[in-house]
């Protein structure tokens, strides 16, 4: 990642050239004026207050469904096969206990609240995870399989639809691959995350493709846009605006051309240039650094970033592979994301979220696993202005039913929309002009407001 | 209920209920729902003496809380319906009325307008010989909903789209259709104003006159070449083959390109490489051996051109050791009876039923009946081991049980009636017949479909995989008859290649006219599609001169020829290759995204064949003195055609301006080509 801050053999500053690149290919498909109208049409359309418009949310996806029953709602006099082995601690917030494998979480219990009596009605992997990353539970055709598998726009599709970039930055990304539904359905190419397909905690870790290749200096990649414009005839062609294939490709080619000429992109994504201290307390893992590199997205200006970690899916072994593998990992991650964000004066800014698709049984399985469980699990949620501290809602005796103010993803999608200025109740429509609601009657959770 | 989506997935339908009141999926299951209406809840939920008190009324219209709030007005037709039945006693069944036998809208089909609404009527015939306007009970879904939407009422809206849109109707389980036609407004044009190649030009201009479209132009020579190879084989004229065909000027040449294509080794790769994708030939689930066997089977069937019907009942009627049979693999990649079912339906009817395992399907006409009498066919197949080979048999029952209704089923083919007792022997014989029979409705209607969605980027019915009354044709005539052609080819699949490429329609222009540049549905033009993700990793390879190396293949290996769809490739999976995961065509992606457009661009893998000593560039740059030539054999090479004037001017200017600096120049007046939307697309 050095050779981004060495100046070429040319003389010119990679960076001052790649402004100058920028110019040159608005003659060829880069109306920047175009991305910038419609980022102010965006900024128009469905934001409840502008001024609110500056929060930014990070969703930390635990992928396979965290056991919420051995860390966020804990029940300690339910029957041993129910409780399991681990034990409660208190946290930083009075009344409030967690896992006691989560001493770190429990430091910063205080910028977060838990909804103990989260539900919804699917307890299979991958309708869960696009009801839990869509607010929308899909339907029959729903193909798991593919790759998007979006009936529904995700939410960082829906949050880049409705508030558009700011900068040159993407409005929403994800790390380190894409959900299969995290992309975005009927919004269109102009809505997909930009995806960083490589591991944060790698040593050679750096955004693929970002630069020209070393041997191709300023003046040259000058040349070779020049050329470009002329040499491809179908660009602002008619059979460009007849195929929406066509139009596609010429929207991302867009994209990329203001991704490589972005300081500010360059300089996120550069996340060698973080202190070691910084780097250290996040944790040297996958899960670890991909939440810092999401504060810095964040920080850079990106509306969306959804990090995905996998392997929470613990049919057997639950409880050794949370204790020894899983839980050491999210303890130094979560804590250190909402600590950092604190510390920056971040959090009031950006909406953290911290889920699975589901939760777990509440009964252990004969291998000492939980197996899926979607009536009832937690949420873990702050940041964003909403009130941290608090426990919403709450489970019966065993987890296994919500007792009290049951919410489902719609009330989560409703609550996160509203945070960020996008009206809950608002329409998007689909390319055939068919009106689809943003939450499907999704109701506000007042107690985090 | 079904109409206030009472008994949706999202409400009381999911299969845990809603706040206790479950019921069954789509009014799948009448007497559970009759139960759970009148007897659960130790019968709080209706009041005989008190109807307005019942719960179940006063949900409805939320008078009580109600999560799902209220979904009829205490003042409308329905709730009075729903009143008189709970006053009346609330009886299972109304003595006086027959039993569903049919459901039909009136009008069947009408041409509409732009922005136009046209109410339908749906009717309801009775066993008792009666009919009766269920317009007001019925669920309405339209398979089109950019073309012309449907309301909760039924009333159709069509937008400004030109196009073919069917709205269904279903009520008590019975499906009726209406086809909407919205043309293009404005004074008629006059067909193609080309003349027919052959059979299936009427047809298509036909239906264009119906939507008022006038078909592009014939494609030029170049343009036909690099559709034909990409097309049939996958892969791009080398500038040699491209200059041999443009300068051939005898009368049959492109029918005569079109039989050296079908001849060469690459088809056999490219072709293998689409039905791997279907039958999902995958080493994750087979293993590298059984995975590499499989393959072996699909692509020997391609090379010795297989008829189709011959093809499919092999794989169905594989039987013994898996190394003497290995279509059988078929059945490792697909391990249960209903996943095989399902399969089976999905990749050669085109049918997709697996809906039909739990309820009956919303928007087609499959039970769970006719799913588990498919089921039924595939219950006896066992693996066994056999040393350290395995033996694929079929034993034991083939019967199944309806899992709702507990009855005992004897396999039989969807849409015929069940056979009243059990047949001996392994069922997949029978239903292999059954399948290929040329009197067979979908076999090779769904084939003759998916050829044509090869050469067009869409199917006549589209997604191929979903063929269905309430997703009908765009051109019934042209698929009918498509579909004869191929039965009288005797399912000769290079025959029925010949025929598509030899139509006008295949060969006409990318070019839109001012009538059809919105049309995406009626063949109307060449419609551009990406390049699948082998097929752009070798033509960069091919443009360049510089093979792709792929771990644990021999030099000179080729994207499409990977069998395995594990192997780990950036390119490869940047531009959607599928995991083979299902049996959906549409798991390839052809979608396009920023981390393409940045690896284009950027890639130092690129640029390095760009710039490789042994490569095509490097030998122009160095052997290639007069620019013109040079200019020619590059547009060659990358676009399959010779530059115009302008295009050739501007490349000598290019080369010119950088005299000291040739190979770098050629190197980047490639790289223009190769990130050029012509060079990414077959138009």
């Amino acid at each position: 990642m050095n050779r981004h801050h060495e100046s070429f053999c040319d003389g010119v500053a990679r960076r001052d050239f790649l402004r100058i690149g920028a110019a040159a290919a608005l003659g060829m498909n880069f109306p920047l004026a175009r991305v910038l109208a419609n980022e102010a049409a965006a900024a128009r359309a469905g934001t409840l207050d502008a001024a609110r418009n500056d929060t930014s949310l990070i969703f930390l996806f635990l992928r396979g469904g965290l056991s919420t029953i051995d860390t966020f709602d804990m029940k300690p006099d339910a029957p041993e096969n129910i409780r399991g082995p681990f034990k409660p601690r208190g946290t930083n917030v009075p009344g409030i206990q967690i896992c006691e494998h989560m001493p770190k979480i429990a430091g910063v219990m205080d910028k977060f609240s838990l909804i103990r009596s989260f539900a919804h009605s699917n307890a299979g992997h991958g309708p869960a995870d696009h009801y839990m990353l869509t607010g929308y539970h899909p339907n029959a055709a729903f193909n798991a399989g593919l790759l998007p598998n979006n009936q529904h726009p995700s939410i960082g599709s829906v949050i880049a639809n409705k508030l558009g970039p700011r900068g040159s930055i993407p409005p929403y990304m994800c790390l380190p691959t894409m959900h299969p539904s995290a992309s975005s359905a009927y919004l269109g190419p102009q809505s997909v995350p930009f995806v960083i397909e490589a591991d944060p905690n790698s040593p050679a870790f750096e955004v693929p493709d970002l630069q020209p290749p070393l041997n191709v200096d300023a003046r040259r990649l000058e040349d070779r846009r020049g050329l470009l414009a002329k040499v491809d005839r179908f660009q602002r062609s008619i059979e460009q605006r007849a195929n929406s294939g066509v139009a596609q490709l010429g929207v991302f080619s867009e994209r990329a051309t203001a991704l490589m000429t972005s300081g500010d992109a360059k300089k996120a994504f550069d996340l060698h240039a973080e202190p070691e201290k910084i780097r250290a307390e996040y944790g040297r893992t996958t899960l670890g650094q991909s939440c810092l590199m999401a504060r810095r997205l964040v920080e850079a200006g990106v509306r969306c970033v959804t990090v995905e970690h996998q392997n929470w899916d613990t049919h057997s072994a639950n409880f050794s592979t949370l204790k020894d593998d899983l839980l050491p990992k999210l303890d130094m991650a979560m804590s250190a994301l909402f600590r950092d964000l604190s510390d920056r004066g971040m959090l009031k800014k950006t909406l953290v979220v911290v889920t699975g698709e589901f939760g777990r049984t509440p009964t252990i399985n004969k291998d000492a696993g939980r197996d899926h469980w979607s009536r009832c699990f937690t949420v873990a949620i702050g940041g964003g202005g909403l009130q941290g501290g608090r426990v919403i809602g709450k489970s019966d005796q065993i987890a296994s039913d919500p007792a009290e103010n049951p919410y489902g993803p719609e009330d989560m999608f409703a609550t996160i929309y509203q945070s960020l200025g996008i009206n809950p109740h608002d329409e998007m429509r689909t390319p055939e002009g068919r009106p689809v609601m943003l939450t499907n009657s999704g109701r506000i959770i007042k107690e985090l407001i | 209920m079904s109409r206030f989506g009472c008994n949706g997935s999202a409400c009381h339908g999911k299969a845990e209920g809603q706040k206790g009141f479950k019921l069954s999926i789509f009014g799948n299951d009448p007497d559970e729902d009759y139960r759970a209406i009148t007897l659960q809840s130790r019968g709080r939920r209706i009041s005989i003496g008190a109807p307005d008190a019942s719960l179940f009324l006063q949900k409805a219209v939320a008078a009580v809380p109600h999560a799902g709030g209220p979904r009829m007005r205490a003042d409308s037709p329905e709730y009075r319906v729903l009143r008189e039945w709970i006053a009346g006693g609330a009886p299972f069944k109304i003595a006086d009325k027959g039993e569903v036998t049919g459901v039909r809208i009136e009008p069947e089909r009408k041409v509409l307008g732009f922005a136009q609404r046209q109410p339908l009527r749906v009717i309801a015939s009775y066993s008792d010989g009666g009919e009766k306007d269920v317009t007001w009970l019925s669920v309405f879904f339209s398979n089109n909903a950019g073309i012309a939407d449907v309301d909760e009422n039924g009333t159709v809206a069509t937008g400004n789209s030109v196009g073919q849109a069917a709205v269904m109707a279903r009520f008590h389980g019975q499906m009726g259709i209406f086809h909407a036609t919205i043309p293009r407004p404005g004074a008629p044009v006059a067909g193609s104003g080309e003349k027919a190649f052959n059979a299936i030009d009427d047809l298509v201009d036909q239906n264009l006159r119906r939507m008022n479209l006038r078909a592009s132009g014939i494609a030029d020579d170049a343009e036909f070449l690099r559709r034909v190879f990409l097309d049939v084989i996958g892969r791009l004229p080398t500038s040699g083959e491209a200059r041999e065909f443009l300068q051939d000027t005898h009368e049959g040449k492109r029918a005569r390109l079109v039989d050296r294509l079908l001849e060469m080794p690459e088809y056999v790769d490219f072709w293998a490489m689409k039905w791997a994708d279907l039958l999902r030939v995958d080493r994750q689930a087979l293993g590298q051996r059984g995975a590499f066997a499989y393959f072996s089977w699909v692509r020997d069937s391609v090379a010795a051109n297989k008829p189709l019907d011959q093809f499919a009942k092999e794989l169905l009627t594989a039987e013994g050791p898996l190394s003497e049979q290995p279509a059988g693999y078929f059945y490792k990649v697909v391990k249960k009876s209903g996943e095989m079912a399902a399969s089976t339906s999905q990749v050669f009817l085109g049918i997709r039923i697996t809906c039909a395992e739990c309820h009956q399907h919303p928007y087609d006409r499959w039970t769970q009946r006719d799913y588990h009498g498919m089921r039924a066919f595939f219950e006896q197949v066992k693996t066994k081991k056999l040393g350290d080979d395995e033996a694929l048999v079929a034993e034991g029952s083939p019967q199944v049980r309806h899992p709702r209704t507990k009855e005992l089923l004897n396999a039989h083919p969807l849409g015929t009636a069940m056979p009243e007792t059990a047949s001996e022997g392994d069922r997949r014989q029978a239903l292999a017949t059954w399948l290929v029979a040329p009197e067979n409705p979908w076999f090779a209607r769904n084939l003759a479909n998916r050829f044509w969605a090869h050469f067009f980027g869409r199917g006549i019915v589209e997604p191929v995989d979903d063929i269905r009354a309430s997703n009908p044709p765009s051109n019934p005539e042209l698929l009918a008859a498509l579909t004869r052609q191929l039965v009288d080819y005797r399912f000769n699949p290079k025959s029925l290649i010949r025929f598509i490429t030899a139509s006008r329609t295949y060969q006409t222009s990318s070019h839109p006219n001012e009538t059809n540049e919105n049309d995406e549905q009626n063949f109307s033009r060449a419609v551009f599609r990406r390049l699948p993700a082998e097929v752009l990793m070798d033509s960069v390879s091919d443009a360049t001169g510089v093979p792709e190396k792929f771990a644990g293949t021999p030099v000179g290996f080729r994207a499409v020829q990977l069998w395995d769809s594990q192997q780990q490739h950036y390119f490869l999976k940047l531009f959607g290759r599928p995991a083979r995961v299902t049996a959906c065509e549409c798991e390839r992606s052809t979608g396009a995204s920023v981390g393409q457009a940045l690896h284009l661009m950027n890639s130092p893998a690129i640029q390095a064949k760009l710039a490789h000593e042994g490569g095509n560039i490097a030998r122009l740059a160095t052997r290639t003195t007069d620019d013109a030539a040079l200019a020619d054999e590059l547009y060659l090479s990358f676009f399959s055609r010779l530059p115009t004037d302008a295009e050739k001017s501007n490349a000598v200017r290019h080369l010119a301006a950088h005299r000291e600096t040739r190979r770098q120049a050629v190197e980047d007046l490639a790289w223009s080509m190769l990130n050029s939307l012509e060079f990414v697309f077959n138009h």
